[in-house]
């Protein structure tokens, strides 16, 4: 018996009761298949922060899990079967954080207002280009040239 | 002035700053906290290399992992325009 984490993403037109059985159905693949259901954890109807299957949204809900590789088995094969489902993540873990996570922790949604504005420079400025442009950098505005005096001698 | 021309450096040396998830106390990585994680990401969404966060190799390579695990479960952006 090893220690999961697993995470789904249902379809964002289906109900709340549906995500609930569809919750349950894969509890019971888990119980039956001698494996425990340690916690539940439904982060609700959260933007998801690229489309998937159209989809801007979706359900999501974490399972712990205390089960046996066989069981696991036979629920993704299940989840890759149901097409309500958009994704799911299972993840084998040392221990289970008994806390609710930090997706519920940091109250948003995943609804961001297009990003803090962060002020720039703070990461070594590489632009809005990434990695350069196809035109090579937009000619820098002319600096004022202010005479530098040249010390020699001063570096070693 | 001091005659210590030994420890005297180029005005563009920086402290070597230590890695955020070194000391005790130091959140722990994990792909649901994308709180974090977004510090460690530009604002294009893309993982800032360790020599500018001052990341440790070891952490480097969980951070990386959990940011991919995040942005797999549509946590966080693959690309931000």
């Amino acid at each position: 018996m090893s220690l999961y984490e697993v995470v789904f993403i249902a379809r964002q037109d289906i109900t709340a009761t549906q995500v609930e059985a569809l919750t349950e159905q894969f509890q019971n693949v888990i119980t039956e298949g001698g494996g425990t259901v340690v916690r539940t954890e439904s982060w609700g109807l959260r933007t998801i922060a690229y489309k998937i299957k159209k989809n801007r949204k979706g359900h999501y809900v974490m399972l712990h899990l205390d089960s046996p590789a066989a069981a696991i088995h036979e629920m993704e094969r299940q989840m890759r079967i149901n097409e309500d489902l958009l994704r799911y993540l299972t993840l084998r873990v040392d221990e289970h954080d008994p806390e609710p996570s930090m997706v519920l922790q940091n109250k948003d949604t995943g609804d961001r207002p297009r990003r803090p504005q962060r002020s720039g420079g703070e990461r070594g400025g590489y632009g809005d280009g990434d990695r350069g442009g196809a035109f090579g950098g937009a000619p820098k505005a002319p600096r004022e040239v202010a005479p530098t005096e040249v010390v020699e001698g001063d570096v070693a | 002035m001091s005659d210590d021309t030994s420890t005297k450096r180029p005005s563009f040396f920086r402290r070597r700053k230590s890695c955020p998830f070194a000391s005790e106390s130091a959140p722990k990585i994990d792909y649901k906290d994308v709180r974090l994680l977004q510090r460690f990401t530009s604002e294009r969404g893309k993982i800032v290399p360790s020599r500018i966060t001052a990341v440790s190799a070891k952490s480097q390579r969980k951070l990386s992992k959990a940011i991919k695990q995040a942005r797999f479960l549509g946590l966080m952006p693959y690309v931000l325009k």
